[in-house]
């Protein structure tokens, strides 16, 4: 049984991520991580007491051992390592909503301070790609960044949705580092340098990233799931009820191999087998893990593995020693082989006592049991319901048996189109029958698999028969196709060229929309269900292919997927969609609208702040002198200005968000016309999409987005 | 005093019901016991421990379920004669496995509790109570409720045999012959007893002491006397364990005590040994991952070894023994597996192949009967071992879930409103769908998808006072063919009530009547609709009293009824408006006219007030004290220390871990007590004739603002 080697009690909070470990002085590794009230602490006991206590750094009153770094600003990020070339230590980098900043720990000054309108979510310190310099590169609202030593920004690019989590590792191979994101909309985007190379679709917020080895890595979702990647292939994963916290890899059993290690909201650590996810060690915090990360902290030599809790436990784990044979947790082998292997023998004396039983033959007045005829199979079928006055749109999943058996209830697991993983339909005992129609709504494009269980039985039974059925849901399935073509097609539309039969483009139709009898020609007009008007498909005879619809999210989404399947690899076209450019343009002058308000506020609160340092001066200057009138008038006026200051806040922090709101908003449209095209014209639109914002020319802008190219 | 006991895994039998394991008595001193265990299948086992391997000694036919074991045998002799009870009849084997004895107890019911003492034979069904001495009908009883178990005392002291039954209404009832000798009252219905002072392994008591386990987990002790009885001591079950299954006595710590060791339903094994005051005190505690159903304390595996011998729900049979686990690592990288155990697993391999042979055969038959039109496919009922208890500390339900393979998915489905809490223990991964009410009538819809070897889940739900109905649970195991079994448990109207003995009389009590054409079977029959606990049998004799006391709010209800008449009082205005609803709803529906009274104190309400009054006030507070932690930890943090701030805000750092976990207990605390004012509110005035529902937002904004008075002064302006 493996047991801590050293616990630590810090009587510090830790916010959940927000954990590192690093070597300020060259020598010494530290344990920092970001803690309440805009505070960020680092734990030294290697070096006591030699620390000089000025400008942000302050000792703690409570332990010798802590010095206290002071942001003054919420952290919503933190790591350290190396960044600049001629440092004796790691830098320690601290991201807030706003700003970042770069702070060498050892000579107690600042590296940089930059302002990131984007925010910063996550942060990663290594080197991408054929950079030169290590970068520090932060996540933001849908934007990544990636400052060197000196502040530069050397890299940016938008990603589909906020950042949560990023990581660097080699996953193509060629020996070079790409850029794993984790966002919002579920996908994992791999970016070498700026390209987007690959991306993986998960079903919730893909919250922790971490490199194990090779092209292989581990990912933790909002909903409870790890799981490891080898690159575009799921190894394994596991889903729990509580979250995952942090992961970490590390070889806890000494095998050579890494394995991932989880904490848990509910204080849990668990190490899991790369290859398998199977558990080789656990053990327990009494609140949420924190953070989980490794340093050589008894400066032996050997890597620990350190384990925080949110309440400031920190436990500290050596690799096991050769004589526990990977066996870590405290129970025999032998004895669980013999346990499983009986569990089996059960399990298969169990399955044969069903088949004799069922040879036997039942009495048919034994109702409880259940009985159905052998040769019941279920019928399920998929189709596209428009709405009608009862029931918005929906896809209908019916299911039926062909005989007198009820279905006493379905239920039916699939990933990310119900709230929870299921979703259940049982029918009150008056409405039993032996045919359920399910309404589906999925509520983005994606294929979904679902596994469907039927419990088929009798009107009375008490034990049902489970049907499990596997049936997949088309990509676009909230598409009903019309053929009143009287209606004018939307103005919206998407061009590009493609040297492929028609037929692979009706097999690509055939294959991704919920089409009742199938269609043999590539010109087709659907109707969306979800409201977003007509989506019309027509391909001329020279190959090019124009989609129109007002949904530049569908557009892009269509593109890829035919992409994908038609095995393009660079796809260039031309784009307009005019009503959602005029909303863009709208947003565009927004920004600068609030970009003038914030300044002029920024202006406003450095005026106020300059009063009240006069005012409280006035006044003690006043309650020395026993001139209590005075006093009591100067503190008057403070209390008024500081009202002011608090409601000037509570403007300047609106303001501030709806900025960000838009900024998002403006990331998020470049990264929809990156999406109407694929490959290296994507990228171009992209960069070029970028030159244009930061020369502020909306004009160049709206002429990539439209054309895929600023000439012209 | 510290033990330190090692897991040891025997054989597995089917599964087993509670108390149908016993060891042999050894032969000679220092020989390895057999040990006897009776299965679901009707099959009894006896084996022997042989160099590591379990050796059969003899294993009977499969048949009816057997229920209950006990070893008897002539007075003065060793105890090993093996009784088993399945259905009303007992079998009676010799230890080398021959049939001895076939007595059909003529019972219409199953047996399912037995004691074997001599030539006297006592067995229990439900409610009944048989004695026979040589299989000759002696003494007859019939008990107010159900008889869970059934030991019998005989000593030196004692002029008689005394039967002492373990009813589930919290009594221990000490019969004399076909009378009730006298009833003891115990904090729970007890479902276990045993003899606490047993002439070494045999089963002859020779003390006047019985230990008592109750199924919301207390233990305790009590000496029976001819017509008196003492409780020598309780122990309570404040770290929430599950409830008791089995108990024994054996000196497994050595000190020349005997220790006692309890099983418990959520897998729980302890051994309470005894310090220098004869105080029992925990000295060890193992779990296992399923409920233990037997335990005996004795020496099995190796000879002079004691241990505890332990049976579970799904026949394993495990024992935790003083035996030192040998450090096994030799040279090489394998784990090296002694030779016994190589064996074993081989043997174990082997059996494994042949049966996968089997089964494949077994699958594709099954497949080819789905080709033909007249054949039917019938799975056989798989075994659930269920438990749906109100925890009286939290004033929620729990239910427990136990199949004797690994539990695939749960579907929980109820048709009235509750919650359903999280579970620490509980580690499957819930997902809430969308609950349609109407046409379905749908309230909770809930899925539970189990991690592998999952044999038992625990749930916990939260009901509303007032509002019934069912929760439908269903359990789909990883087994082939698939199905699933559907368990309901009903919500009943007062389902926060639970049955005391007595209740406080001169609190002001709120009256209900009814009188109208209606037997006694019937009022019995709406009382058991509404209140928990309550036998399903219509009580012998004319009339009957039942008590109760809200779990919750601590207020109490009377009922007593009669053939044509009932009176229900309580001090709870709402717990005597929700019975009034739901009886005449029920008398309705048979078409009997009722005729009802009221007696409304209007004190009751004030009364009621400050009852929930320190409730509330140590809720808000609590409430107020969580929400300035934080706020005062990051002071501390920035401050450097906390000596500025004042006595109480350091009160509350210093003793803020505790607090954090006082709140986390008790979710929704203090928005059910709203709710409960509120109904009280709209009750009390609904008595009056009055509707009250747009006054409600007033007491909201009272109680938001809370004070007694101004509390009190509403309920009483309005």
């Amino acid at each position: 049984m493996l047991v801590p080697i050293f616990t630590l009690k810090l009587n510090h909070k830790i916010n959940p991520r927000m954990v590192t470990v690093g070597k300020f002085d060259g020598v010494h590794p530290c344990l920092t991580a970001a803690t309440q009230a805009g505070k960020v602490f680092i734990h030294n006991p290697h070096a006591r007491g030699q620390r000089p206590v000025a400008h942000r750094l302050s000792q703690s009153t409570q332990d010798s051992d802590i010095s206290l770094l002071n942001i003054n600003q919420a952290v919503t990020c933190l790591t350290a390592g190396t960044l600049g070339p001629n440092t004796t230590g790691d830098t320690l980098l601290v991201g807030s909503q706003t700003n970042l900043l770069a702070y060498d720990v050892h000579d107690n000054a600042d590296i940089f301070y930059r302002e990131v309108t984007d925010g910063a979510n996550a942060i990663v310190l290594g080197k991408l790609g054929d950079i030169p310099t290590p970068l520090a590169i932060i996540g933001g609202n849908c934007a990544l960044q990636g400052f060197d030593y000196e502040g530069n920004d050397h890299f940016w690019t938008v990603t589909g949705d906020n950042v949560r989590s990023l990581v660097l590792c080699d996953f193509t191979g060629d020996g070079k580092n790409e850029l794993l994101v984790g966002s919002e909309d579920f996908d994992i985007r791999v970016f070498k340098e700026d390209e987007l190379v690959s991306e993986m679709t998960e079903n919730e917020t893909v919250t922790s990233l971490c490199h194990m080895h090779g092209s292989r890595f581990g990912y933790a979702l909002a909903n409870g799931t790890v799981g490891v990647y080898d690159r575009t292939a799921r190894y394994w994963r596991i889903k729990s009820k509580n979250h995952a916290m942090s992961i970490h890899a590390f070889d806890l059993n000494a095998d050579g191999v890494v394995e991932l290690i989880t904490g848990w909201s509910n204080g849990k650590i668990d190490a899991r087998s790369d290859r398998t996810g199977e558990v080789i060690f656990k053990d327990n915090f009494s609140s949420s893990v924190a953070g989980v990360v490794e340093g050589d902290y008894r400066l032996d030599g050997q890597q620990q593995l350190i384990c925080t809790s949110i309440e400031g436990e920190v436990r500290g784990y050596l690799p096991a020693s050769k004589d526990l044979k990977g066996n870590l947790m405290d129970s025999s082998a032998e004895q669980d082989l013999i346990r499983e292997l009986s569990q089996r023998r059960q399990n298969l004396l169990l399955e044969l006592r069903n088949y004799e039983e069922n040879a036997k033959g039942v009495s048919e007045t034994n109702s409880g049991v259940g009985v159905i005829p052998a040769n019941t199979q279920l019928q399920t079928a998929l189709s596209v319901r428009p709405a009608t006055e009862a029931q918005k749109a929906h896809v209908e999943l019916s299911i039926s048996t062909p005989n007198e058996t009820i279905i006493r209830a379905v239920l039916i697991f699939a990933e990310g189109i119900f709230e929870g993983e299921s979703h259940v339909v049982h029918p009150s005992a008056q409405n039993l029958s032996g045919c359920i129609r399910v309404p589906i709504v999925p509520p983005k494009d994606i294929p979904v698999d679902l596994h469907i269980k039927a419990f088929v039985g009798g009107k009375t039974s008490t034990q049902f028969h489970v049907f499990e059925i596997t049936r997949q849901l088309p990509r676009f399935s909230m598409y009903d196709i019309t053929v009143d073509s009287s209606a004018a097609p939307p103005p919206g539309r998407v061009t590009f060229s493609i040297n492929d039969r028609p037929q692979r483009v009706v097999m690509w139709l055939n294959q991704n929309f919920l089409l009742p009898e199938g269609v043999d020609s590539p010109d087709v007009t659907f109707n969306s269900l979800r409201g977003g008007g007509l989506l019309s498909i027509s391909m001329a005879s020279n190959g090019q292919i124009t989609l129109r619809t007002d949904d530049i999210d569908l557009a892009g989404d269509l593109v890829q997927s035919l992409a994908s399947f038609l095995a393009i690899d660079d796809l260039s076209a031309e784009a307009d969609f005019p009503g959602y450019f005029e909303e863009l343009r709208t947003t565009l002058t927004e920004v600068d609208e609030f970009h003038s308000v914030h300044q002029k506020l920024t202006a406003a609160m450095a005026d106020h702040s300059n009063y009240i340092r006069n005012m409280l001066v006035q006044a003690e200057d006043a309650r020395l002198m026993g001139d209590m009138t005075t006093m009591k008038k100067r503190y008057r006026e403070l209390y008024d200005l500081n009202r002011d200051l608090v409601n000037e806040y509570k403007i300047r922090s609106n303001n501030h968000n709806a900025l960000l709101a838009c900024l998002k908003s403006v990331n998020q449209a470049i990264q929809r016309a990156g999406r109407l095209r694929v490959g290296k014209p994507k990228n171009q639109v992209i960069s070029a999409c970028r030159d244009a914002i930061k020369s502020n020319n909306v004009n160049a802008l709206f002429r990539v987005m439209r054309a895929g190219t600023a000439s012209s | 005093m510290e033990i330190h006991l090692n897991r040891v895994d025997y054989m597995q039998v089917g599964v087993t019901s509670q108390k149908t394991m016993r060891l042999l008595p050894a032969l000679g001193k220092k020989a390895t016991q057999k040990v006897a265990i009776a299965d679901h299948d009707g099959i009894l086992t006896c084996f022997g421990m042989k160099k590591g391997e379990a050796v059969p000694v003899f294993k009977t036919l499969p048949g009816q379920k057997i229920a209950r074991m006990d070893l008897g045998g002539a007075a003065g002799t060793p105890q090993e004669k093996i009784f088993v009870c399945s259905g009303s009849q007992v079998r009676g084997f010799t230890k080398k496995g021959k049939q001895f004895l076939t007595f059909d107890a003529n019972l219409t019911e199953s047996i399912n509790a037995m004691h074997v003492s001599g030539a006297d034979l006592f067995v229990c069904a439900s409610y009944i109570y048989n004695h026979y001495c040589d299989c000759k009908d002696q003494d007859y009883y019939l008990s107010g409720d159900k008889i869970n178990d059934i030991t019998c005392l005989s000593s030196e002291n004692l002029t008689r045999l005394i039967p002492v039954l373990a009813c589930q209404d919290r009594v221990l009832r000490v019969l004399q012959g076909s009378e009730l000798a006298y009833d003891i009252e115990v904090p729970g219905p007890p479902s276990v007893l045993e003899q606490f002072n047993k002439d070494g392994g045999n089963n002859v008591s020779t003390g006047e002491e019985i230990l008592y386990g109750t199924s919301d987990g207390k233990i305790g002790l009590v000496q029976i006397g001819e017509d008196s009885a003492a409780t020598k001591w309780e122990l309570d079950n404040g770290k929430k364990k599950g409830g008791i299954l089995c108990i024994d006595t054996y000196d497994i710590i050595g000190d020349g005590v005997n220790d006692i060791l309890v099983g418990r339903d959520d897998g729980t094994v302890e051994v309470y040994g005894f310090d220098s005051a004869s105080e029992p005190t925990l000295r060890f505690e193992h779990v296992l991952s399923e409920s233990v159903t037997s335990i005996q304390g004795g020496c099995v595996g190796k000879e002079s070894y004691d241990e505890v011998l332990t049976a579970t729900y799904t026949g394993w049979v495990t024992g935790l023994t003083t035996e030192p686990q040998k450090a096994e690592v030799g040279p090489g990288d394998e784990v090296r597996m002694s030779k016994e155990t190589q064996s074993k697993v081989e043997a174990l391999r082997a059996e494994l192949e042949q049966l996968q042979v089997k089964v494949l055969q077994g699958r594709e038959q099954y497949q080819q009967t789905s080709q033909s039109s007249t054949a039917v496919s019938a799975v056989p009922v798989f075994s659930i071992n269920d438990k749906f208890t109100l925890c009286q500390d939290d004033a929620s339900y729990s239910l427990t879930l136990e199949v004797q393979t690994a539990i695939d998915n749960l579907l929980l489905q109820s048709d009235v409103p509750i919650d359903l809490l999280d579970v620490d223990k509980n580690s499957a991964v819930v997902s809430f769908s969308e609950c349609d009410s109407e046409p379905n009538g749908n309230f909770l819809l809930a899925t539970y998808r189990c991690q592998a070897n999952t044999t038992r889940l625990e749930l916990k739900v939260r009901s509303i006072e007032g509002q019934y109905g069912t929760l439908q649970a269903y359990i789909t195991p990883r087994l082939q063919p698939k199905t699933c079994q559907v368990r309901q448990y009903q919500i009943k109207p007062l389902s926060l009530h639970q049955r005391t003995h007595s209740i406080d009389q001169d609190r002001p009590m709120n009256r209900l009547s009814l009188v109208g054409q209606f037997s006694f079977a019937e009022i019995h029959s709406w009382v058991v609709f509404c209140l928990p606990e309550v036998p399903e049998k219509t009580p012998a004799g004319e009339s009957i009293t039942f008590y109760f006391h809200n779990t919750f709010l601590g207020t109490q209800l009377e009922a007593t009824y009669c053939k044509g008449e009932g009176h229900f009082r309580s001090d709870n205005i709402s717990t005597i408006s929700i019975l009034s609803d739901v009886l005449s709803k029920e008398a309705t529906k048979r078409k009997i006219n009722l005729n009802i009274s009221y007696d409304i104190n209007d004190d009751s309400v004030s009364h009621t007030l400050k009852m929930i009054h320190p409730k509330l006030e140590y809720q808000l507070l609590l409430a107020r004290k969580v929400q300035l932690i934080d706020a005062l930890k990051e002071l501390q943090v920035h401050e450097g220390n906390a000596d500025f701030l004042i006595p109480e805000y350091r009160n509350i750092l210093d003793d803020s871990t505790n607090l954090l976990e006082e709140y986390k207990k008790q979710p929704a605390h203090l928005e059910r007590l709203y709710g409960m004012i509120t109904d009280l509110f709209i009750d009390k005035f609904k008595f009056k004739g009055q509707n009250v529902k747009t006054k409600v937002s007033s007491l909201l904004e009272i109680l938001d603002n809370y004070d007694l008075n101004s509390l009190l002064n509403f309920f009483s302006e309005v």
